[in-house]
């Protein structure tokens, strides 16, 4: 029997633990893939690592952000960090809905060219960094400080769209998936 | 079958995992609320659920209670065991069937609690080596006759088990009908229980039956002082607390002259805060879930764009199709890539192996201007 607040600590630390090593690996990877790194034989190895954390991270995101709910003092969204939090984590969740499915639907050629080698080692570690960041506004709202507070990032303004422009921006990006899942599918079936 | 099975048992861990969350019990507390004993946070109340405390809870209130006029009840908690958050909560009731139970339900109104707030549950965090605490309630009440009080509290323990205790008896008081003139706060005066921080507060204070007025206030310290008091029409009073710089409490008072005997209102307690963000909820929920949309969906529509896919047309596959082709024809069923017979003459004049591999059978057929036309 565990409180909201014990379950969100645990569901944070995993999801943190998470992307924090699938954005290493996606690091490295882009190193050796551009020759940084000279060390060929470990691309499978950082490739396999970093796909299966990043899905791993993201499986435990949605308990991170529903213990998050449930624990936060007082009722609701009551605090702009929260509201930060939850565009952070949403973005990040985002980020590693798009890289996960391009790596299983293309396979290895989301690695054949350079740009899309960039685009989804960036992906990878976009997600990361916003669930750092989300972290680091954890750290902040319930602590007062950060790791991240060198930066004195603006916690405490938000950026809220209009509704309509949400909604808009919500139809866009639905639309953008099935698209995309769609072409990859046929892609696949290619294959 | 085996994916529906596969998909049964992620529900169940699912299940199983949200149970965990939100139907436990709450060492760091539950919040200050209006709750009923049975729903004090992770059913405490339930005998079946949790251990007996030591604690000893002693209820107190005024001699006399009149209609209408707010009066106090202290509750003293001693001989206090809790865990290693030290929280416990503290509930005021009315009777201990553990539903239906708030001074509110009895026809009482809370106007303040110890904590600044105005309900019958609050919690405390008692520091090291602290074992009694009391807490007081200011209540008002609408209706003449007895009221039973009690008192309960929860807190956990050095076992996991939750803790639940209530006083031994309960406090009988009586509400009696108001003398007639005598000074007090209006019927339907509620004292603020919040004030933001960095502004002074202004007060507005009814009373009935009253001609003059004194306000007392004490800070945390526990210095009495007072405030100078302004007139603004018959029974209406103005006053003035200094702004608070940071978030505390105060406690007020009044002490209120007139024709009957002197009175003395309870001590209200006002907490100062940071002013309350509001934000539009659906709006956050709906811009979250686009942010989330639009970041997978941008991902990959650029990924499909840059990803290098060799193209395979259906003429890249002619050569296997035709090697299988090939390689299924029977004996019985000739092809007609067989190569045609030579002439006797052998090739034509001018004729490679290769053309003759392909073109042989029109050069029998006399498209050339040979063969067996």
């Amino acid at each position: 029997m565990i409180s909201s607040e014990t379950f969100h600590v645990v569901t944070t630390e995993l999801v943190v633990g998470a992307f924090s090593v699938s954005g290493l690996s996606f690091t490295l990877y882009l190193l050796v893939y551009f020759g940084i790194l000279k060390r060929p034989s470990w691309e499978s190895m950082f490739d396999n690592v970093a796909h299966f954390t990043l899905a791993f991270g993201l499986a435990a995101t949605p308990f991170a952000i529903l213990s998050g709910l449930s624990s936060s003092p007082g009722e609701g969204l009551n605090s702009p960090i929260l509201v930060n939090k939850m565009f952070l984590s949403m973005t990040g969740f985002g980020f590693a809905l798009g890289c996960l499915i391009s790596r299983w639907r293309l396979g290895n050629a989301v690695w054949s060219s350079t740009k899309s080698s960039a685009l989804h080692g960036a992906s990878g570690l976009a997600a990361c960094g916003a669930m750092l960041l989300t972290a680091s506004a954890g750290g902040t709202f319930t602590r007062g400080e950060s790791l991240l507070d060198i930066f004195h990032l603006p916690y405490q303004q938000v950026l809220l769209f209009p509704l309509l422009v949400s909604l808009t921006a919500l139809l866009l990006g639905a639309v953008m998936l099935v698209i995309g899942w769609r072409r990859m599918n046929s892609i696949s079936s290619i294959h | 079958m085996q994916i529906r099975h596969r998909v049964r048992v992620v529900i169940l861990l699912t299940l199983l995992l949200f149970c965990s969350a939100f139907g436990a019990a709450e060492p760091g507390g539950n919040g200050d609320s209006m709750r009923d004993m049975q729903c004090g946070g992770a059913c405490h109340g339930d005998a079946s659920m949790n251990e007996t405390s030591q604690a000893l809870l002693s209820l107190s209130a005024d001699d006399t209670i009149y209609l209408g006029i707010p009066t106090t009840l202290t509750l003293t908690a001693t001989n206090l065991e809790t865990s290693s958050t030290r929280v416990i909560g503290l509930f005021l009731l009315t009777d201990m069937t553990g539903h239906s139970d708030t001074p509110q339900d009895a026809g009482w109104d809370i106007l303040s609690d110890a904590n600044g707030g105005s309900v019958n549950y609050i919690e405390r965090t008692l520091t090291s080596g602290q074992n009694e605490t009391t807490i007081s309630w200011v209540l008002r009440a609408s209706s003449l006759g007895p009221t039973s009080f009690y008192a309960a509290i929860h807190h956990g323990g050095a076992s996991s088990s939750p803790f639940f205790g209530s006083t031994a008896n309960s406090l009988a008081v009586n509400v009696e009908p108001v003398p007639e003139n005598l000074p007090r706060l209006a019927a339907d005066f509620t004292p603020p229980t919040k004030r933001l921080l960095n502004s002074p507060t202004e007060l507005l204070i009814h009373t009935e039956y009253t001609e003059s007025l004194q306000f007392e206030w004490m800070a945390e310290d526990g210095l009495v002082q007072t405030s100078i008091v302004n007139t603004s029409g018959e029974n209406s009073w103005t006053t003035s607390l200094p702004a608070a710089l940071q978030p505390t409490t105060v406690q007020w008072r009044v002490i209120m002259e007139g024709e009957g005997p002197e009175q003395t209102s309870p001590w209200f307690t006002l907490t100062a805060e940071k002013a309350s963000w509001e934000v539009s909820q659906n709006a956050v929920y709906l811009q979250a879930f686009a942010l989330l949309f639009m970041t997978a969906g941008i991902v990959l529509s650029l990924q499909n764009r840059f990803a290098y896919i060799p193209s395979l047309s259906k003429y890249d596959e002619a050569p296997a199709l035709l090697e299988a082709h090939s390689s299924s024809s029977t004996p019985e069923n000739p092809v007609s890539t067989a190569v045609a017979p030579l002439p006797a003459e052998g090739l034509p004049n001018g004729w490679t192996e290769e053309q003759w591999e392909w073109y042989g059978h029109d050069y029998l057929a006399g498209k050339y201007g040979g063969g067996n036309e």
